[in-house]
């Protein structure tokens, strides 16, 4: 007969059988092999994702100067932002910068994928030539935009004053904040059309023909066939482009940085731009990542809802 | 002999072991021991050389480039170093520096501007050793670029070059109208302008931006300082908005006035980014501008129309004198640097005084004094155009004037502060007072933080 001193090593034995039983049920026979494959992506998550968004986090808190060990400050830098009249300035031009943007591209893009799907002759070239701004580099295309916009040795004052004669003096493109931020904006749209267009001509390739004859047969016409077939069809991928863009454009430093800085006087300045001078002109590190998660709440809040439909609509 | 080889002869007289055994032991030894060597030395020759990473400042002037590239590649070979040389330009070294110094891989060694120091002095060695014995050398740093190296005592950059800016003018048109060169802004530039501005040929008499830009802000310091102003007083402490309030509102109205009321500027001036105005001079849409030496050693190296009709003088001044901002090129090393007395070394090879002069001659005006002894090189008297380049050099002031230079000051410079506070008048529709009271309020609260 065992003493209870020798069953308590097998009692705890049988408890582990028990939770190692337990585990199985819970995670399926081979879930210490399923660990194995999934920890080295875990890990990569954790390096490269998890842990710098932490350490950012970590580094709006604190009054951090290049070279200088970070002192904790809490919500100081976000207060201050909040009531700082260059970054209300940032948000609303972002704003608009994003809205504008996104809107324009989106009215664009659907129009050249209803082109691209018509009868047209070339339509594989048409296709290749519309693509262009989007392959293209953006340090490139801003850089020539840069020159095209340009008061006096800029092609498009040279077309709208010599070569068409619409107006009898060149505009300062960029020297104005309206047209500033019009001229900005034009670039993105310019840009990033294409993405929207390639994507709504793949959603409409999708949508089987017969409903088309179907609604033909039934007496629609183009108008109605486009508002009751195509864009019931295209619109989960609708949401999808729309959503990418609207966090690509919000984030967008490369095209008004090179275009304007900011300016003139703050009139095109958005929040990366912003971003990056309080990060390498004032050297402010730990303001300068407040700037830039500032806005990470109200991007996710839309970033949630619009998944969450998508969602739906995928289930329905 | 070596011990084993002594051990088995020992043996081998002992009678302790058999020739034969003595010879395939000494043989053993023998060959492990050259073999040894051998391995040794083909080890001792693959260890690397010394390596020093080198971050130059990637200038316009791509002639004085090559120049200094040539000087750094003859040094390491000299002294037999591995030398990794990186470039950046305007538009990208302070992103550099501020991403190896926060990954904690800077360079050993960099050529900064004049607000590096300023900027990186917790990641800077002290150089004064280097930077006192080369000035002595040379007859003693001029006053600002001993002042803008230093702080608290200490040189934390080991002076260079001066890159000023002075005011070109199109010498033909000029005296087509037989106008003067202009002494100062008003009335003397607005009115050399006027006459000279024709819409109609979209020729411009005054081509000075306002933008975010290191012109629009330069402009922005000489002006205040010309009217009798500035950003500080001669305590460090924030006075834009203050005790230099009436000047400064001044300055800042002519400012505007160039472009809103004398209409002597291009249209489209307030989109221009630091090239627009060499471009637009170039172009022949510019009859005066503001810009460094690079303008004119781009037209001379293209052998440009334009290179002979130019006249540089005196940048133009206001009711307070004639003011311009320093320039300092210098060399930092760097507090992590391991290779400390190696960068001096290179610090001494490279502005070793018929080494400079090379640099000089290549660099067509941009290379200017900051030794004393330099400013007598008869180089200066080589061009006409040169003597408003050294002239600007010997009297400009430092970031901060009238008060020391301070990293609040590097930071109100690098936010581009008073450009923005030019933008908001021109076309942000703000009155010059209400523009003042927020870039005062902006480098009140840069002083505060800076301080804390």
């Amino acid at each position: 007969m065992a003493t209870p001193a020798a069953r308590l090593p097998v009692r705890a034995a049988l408890d582990r059988r028990e939770a190692g039983v337990a585990l199985r049920r819970v995670l399926g026979h081979d879930y210490r092999l399923g660990f194995l494959f999934v920890a080295p992506i875990i890990l990569l998550v954790l390096a490269l994702v998890a842990y710098p968004f932490g350490y950012a986090i970590y580094l709006s808190l604190t009054r951090k100067y290049v070279g200088v060990p970070p002192v904790w400050v809490g919500f100081d830098n976000y207060v201050k932002l909040t009531w700082d009249g260059f970054f209300q300035r940032a948000v609303v031009n972002s704003f608009i910068f994003t809205f504008g943007s996104v809107s324009v591209k989106l009215l664009l893009g659907m129009a050249m994928a209803l082109v691209l799907t018509s009868q047209i002759r070339f339509r594989s070239f048409w296709t290749g030539v519309l693509l262009i701004p989007w392959v293209a580099p953006t340090v490139v295309s801003a850089l020539n935009f840069l020159w095209i916009y340009d008061y006096s040795l800029g092609v498009l004052n040279y077309l709208l004053v010599r070569v068409f004669g619409l107006l009898p003096q060149g505009v300062g493109w960029l020297s104005e904040p309206g047209t500033a931020m019009a001229s900005v904006i034009a670039v993105n749209i310019w840009r990033g059309f294409p993405f929207f267009g390639i994507s709504f001509l793949a959603a409409m390739k999708a949508i089987p023909a017969e409903l088309y004859e179907a609604a033909a047969v039934d007496g629609a016409g183009p108008v109605q066939r486009f508002w009751r077939v195509t864009l019931p069809g295209v619109k989960n991928i609708t949401i999808i482009v729309v959503l990418l863009s609207t966090i690509w454009t919000f984030n967008d430093f490369q095209i008004v940085y090179i275009l304007t800085k900011g300016g003139p006087g703050g009139a095109t300045q958005v929040l990366p731009v912003l971003t990056y001078e309080i990060a390498f002109g004032a050297q402010r590190l730990g303001e300068a990542i407040a700037v830039a998660l500032y806005m990470l709440p109200p991007l996710a809040v839309v970033i949630i809802v619009l998944a969450r439909y998508m969602r739906r609509g995928q289930k329905a | 002999m070596d011990q084993r080889l002594h051990d088995l002869t020992e043996q081998l007289d002992a009678g302790l072991i058999a020739r034969r055994e003595f010879l395939r032991k000494a043989a053993v030894v023998t060959g492990g021991t050259a073999a040894g060597l051998g391995a040794l030395r083909t080890l001792a020759s693959a260890q690397p050389k010394t390596k020093l990473r080198v971050w130059l400042f990637k200038s316009f002037v791509t002639a004085g480039n090559e120049v200094l590239a040539k000087h750094i590649e003859a040094w390491a070979k000299e002294r037999k170093v591995d030398v990794e040389t990186d470039w950046a330009t305007f538009g990208d070294r302070e992103q550099k520096f501020v991403a190896a110094i926060e990954a904690g891989n800077p360079p050993d060694i960099a050529e900064m501007n004049i607000y590096g120091p300023m900027r990186y002095k917790a990641a800077l060695r002290d150089v004064s050793k280097v930077a006192t014995q080369l000035a002595s050398a040379k007859g003693g740093h001029l006053p600002f670029a001993e002042r803008a190296m230093k702080a608290e005592g200490k040189f934390l950059g080991v002076p260079r070059y001066s890159m000023t800016t002075v005011f070109f003018i199109r010498k033909d048109i000029m005296e087509a109208k037989g106008l003067k060169p202009p002494k100062v802004y008003d009335p003397d530039v607005v009115e050399f302008a006027r006459k000279t501005t024709d819409p109609a040929k979209d020729l411009w008499g005054f081509g000075q931006t306002l933008n975010r830009s290191d012109d629009g802000d330069g402009f922005m310091s000489n002006i205040l300082w010309d009217y009798g102003g500035g950003v500080w007083d001669k305590d460090g402490k924030p006075a834009l908005g203050t005790a230099f309030l009436k000047q400064n509102t001044a300055a800042l109205q002519f400012a505007v006035d160039t472009i809103k009321k004398h209409k002597i500027q291009p249209p489209g001036v307030m989109g221009w980014t630091d090239v627009s105005n060499n471009e637009a001079y170039m172009a022949g849409k510019l009859v005066t501008t503001n810009n460094g030496a690079s303008l004119y050693y781009a037209m001379v190296q293209k052998k440009h129309e334009l290179a002979p009709k130019t006249l540089c003088v005196l940048t133009p001044g206001g009711p307070a004198g004639s003011f311009v901002g320093s320039s300092c090129y210098n060399w930092a090393i760097f507090g992590k640097s391991k290779q400390a007395e190696l960068s001096e070394d290179l610090i001494r090879w490279v502005e070793d005084e018929s080494r400079f002069n090379e640099y000089v001659q290549a660099s067509v005006g941009q290379a200017g004094p900051v030794y004393k002894a330099r400013v007598d090189n008869p180089y200066w008297k080589s061009d006409p155009n040169f003597d408003a380049i050294l002239q600007n050099i010997l009297r400009s002031v430092n970031l901060g004037y009238p008060g020391p230079m301070t990293p609040a000051a590097a930071e109100v410079q690098g936010q581009k502060i008073l450009t923005d506070m030019a933008g908001r008048v021109v076309v942000g529709g703000l009155s010059p007072e209400a523009a003042l009271k927020e870039a005062h309020g902006r480098i009140e609260e840069i002083y505060k933080m800076r301080r804390a």
